[in-house]
């Protein structure tokens, strides 16, 4: 017997509540939401190149803090209607111009290369905004929570449908092939460079343009949180927990860690960050799969 | 021009050179013996800095105490981690390519949580003391005691690891080891035993670089990632298991940094050594692997 499978309602579901959120919960909890949605959004993208092809980047912060960077830099100059959309933009050249080197290296390599990417970029900002005299930018008028929230809530949407279609699509079965063996998916006529930058470029574009709407929410530009590495490292987290192989990975991951991060973050920042760490070793040794790993692994034992 | 060809300048290249080189050289021997590739080498070092500082203002401890103390600690850091993780990941990982990524992955978590813990118990404010900080001036370059002393112990200890690997009978199964694996086991390398040696001795490194800094810098919880990533440099550069290389590649970089930061400014620090690391990376894309495999 096939029955259907509940996860396309319970995603409509989501949307649905979701969209009606603003008008049910207070600020407080819209800024929850918010947050939410961002890692659903910058999860969901880093899957596309790390989860499907096997390149994890501990680097994506960088997609982010550009975005961020272009929104500030354009702020009153551009309306945001075309600042967002720009940030998203920016990011995804940056990815199609350092694509092909980058995408060389392999391994553990690409790993910390993607991170002293991260950090190169996070310094040559603070230098350009430090040679203009400016430590920190304050942005006034900025759109509304409930505003902001509406445009991150679509960034997670689109990340989510994203990383669905090309997971379904051709582009998705060659990036499996290269993470499962790169020279066999080559030999057998995957255009493995191509694809990779493709997916570099797709996974930097959300995650720009969620960095433009943090720092709208924000109010502020700090290059040093915008660029922080614990956002890439969140994300690498939020992934392997939720587990990188499914889009409802990073959903449950960024949730998990979402509830986390607001019962321990504004308290005592160093637990939060030594729970996500434990949390990767324990998820990387006993759980490789995720807690989507273990859903289906239970749907498994059930079926039998 | 003056300025670039000064004594002084070559000094401070040189005792930052030697600190790189010995980082270098512990994750090398890590690396090298078991593809364990450690995000947590810094922090070893920032384990072993916060150790020599408390020991010196709490009892007063000289940081030439300490650093013996260090390695100690830091190579039984270098056992639990080994019993407690890495023994198991090693023996059961299906690929090469598996365990690098795995154990990527977990020393990522276990320097988030050692940076955290650190930052916990100590507070995240760099701390520095002042220790062994008289004058010398010798041809027209001052130099200060401490950063005499982490020049000479740092290049001795260099040496003596070299010495260490080309002539011991230990040293040499640990060359056997990172040239290929299964051909030392077959004549009579005792792996297990290697592979902890390695990872105590590379962990020992790291812990008496900091603890030798110590003497000189600023130490923070933090302090740890710009080591690991000199150190990541100094093996790319230098090719696995070839320790002059390594060591050369190290004062390579400790010219590269402090000549650079003259001639720019020096918020230009971070971007230099970030800038050389990316580069390297670049121009050798098969990062260690794809170099000539030499274990002289």
């Amino acid at each position: 017997m096939t029955r259907l499978s509940p996860w396309p309602s319970l995603a409509l579901l989501a949307c649905a509540v979701g969209i009606g959120l603003p008008w049910l919960i207070g600020d407080y909890y819209l800024t929850v939401a918010l947050n939410l949605a961002m890692w659903i959004a910058l999860t969901q993208s880093w899957t596309i190149l790390s989860g499907m092809a096997g390149y994890i980047s501990l680097g994506h912060v960088v997609f982010f803090g550009i975005g961020a960077y272009c929104v500030v830099v354009t702020w009153q100059a551009l309306p945001l209607f075309a600042a967002i959309p720009l940030a998203g933009l920016v990011a995804a050249v940056f990815a199609a111009v350092t694509g092909a080197p980058v995408l060389r290296v392999r391994g553990p390599y690409f790993v910390i290369l993607t991170f002293g990417i991260a950090e190169l970029v996070k310094y040559i900002v603070i230098n350009i905004e430090a040679s203009s005299g400016q430590a920190s930018r304050l942005l006034f008028g900025t759109p509304s929570v409930k505003d902001l929230y509406l445009v991150m809530l679509a960034l997670a949407v689109a990340a989510t449908a994203l990383a669905w279609a090309v997971r379904r699509s051709r582009l998705g079965s060659g990036l499996i092939a290269i993470r499962e063996d790169e020279e066999a998916a080559q030999t057998f006529g995957v255009p493995v460079t191509r694809f990779k930058v493709y997916a570099f470029v797709l996974a930097a574009v959300i995650p720009g343009m969620a960095g433009g709407t943090f720092v709208l929410r924000s109010t502020y530009f700090e290059t040093m949180q915008v660029f922080d590495p614990v956002i890439s490292f969140s994300i690498v987290t939020m992934a392997i927990i939720g587990g990188s192989d499914d889009a409802r990975g990073p959903v449950l991951g960024a949730g998990f860690l979402v509830v986390l991060s607001e019962l321990l973050w504004s308290t005592l920042p160093q637990l939060y960050l030594i729970v996500l760490g434990t949390l990767l070793v324990v998820f990387v040794l006993f759980l490789p799969g995720g807690l989507v790993g273990l859903l289906t692994r239970h749907k498994r034992m059930v079926a039998r | 021009m003056d300025t670039l060809l000064s004594g002084q300048l070559l000094f401070s290249a040189l005792v930052i050179g030697s600190v790189y080189a010995l980082t270098g050289l512990g994750l090398n021997l890590v690396y090298g013996t078991m593809r364990l590739l450690n995000i947590a080498h810094g922090d070893l070092a920032m384990l072993g800095a916060y150790l020599a500082f408390w020991l010196f203002s709490l009892g007063q401890v000289s940081p030439l105490v300490a650093a013996p103390l260090a390695v100690i600690g830091a190579a039984g850091l270098g056992a639990l981690a080994y019993f407690g993780l890495f023994q198991r990941q090693i023996e059961r990982a299906p690929a090469v390519e598996k365990l690098e990524a795995n154990s990527l992955l977990l020393f990522l978590g276990l320097s988030v949580i050692v940076q955290n813990v650190a930052s916990l118990a100590f507070t995240a404010s760099p701390r520095a003391v002042t220790y062994l900080d008289s004058i010398y001036r010798i041809g027209g370059v001052s130099m200060t005691a401490n950063r005499l002393v982490i020049l000479g112990v740092s290049t001795l200890i260099c040496i003596a690891t070299a010495l260490f690997l080309r002539y011991s009978v230990y040293g040499l199964a640990i060359k056997a080891l990172i040239q290929n694996r299964s051909a030392a086991s077959v004549v009579g390398v005792n792996v297990g035993r290697i592979q902890l040696a390695s990872m105590m001795i590379g962990f020992g490194l790291a812990g008496l670089a900091g603890a030798l800094l110590s003497m000189a810098e600023q130490i923070s919880p933090f302090m740890g990632f710009p080591f690991t990533i000199a150190a990541f440099v100094v093996i790319i550069m230098g090719g696995l298991g070839n320790l002059l290389g390594g060591v050369l590649a190290g004062f390579l970089l400790g010219f590269v940094e402090i000549y650079g930061v003259v001639l720019t400014s020096s918020n230009a620090r971070s971007i230099i050594l970030y800038g050389v690391f990316v580069g390297v990376l670049l121009l050798r894309p098969q990062g260690l692997l794809g170099g000539r495999r030499i274990a002289r």
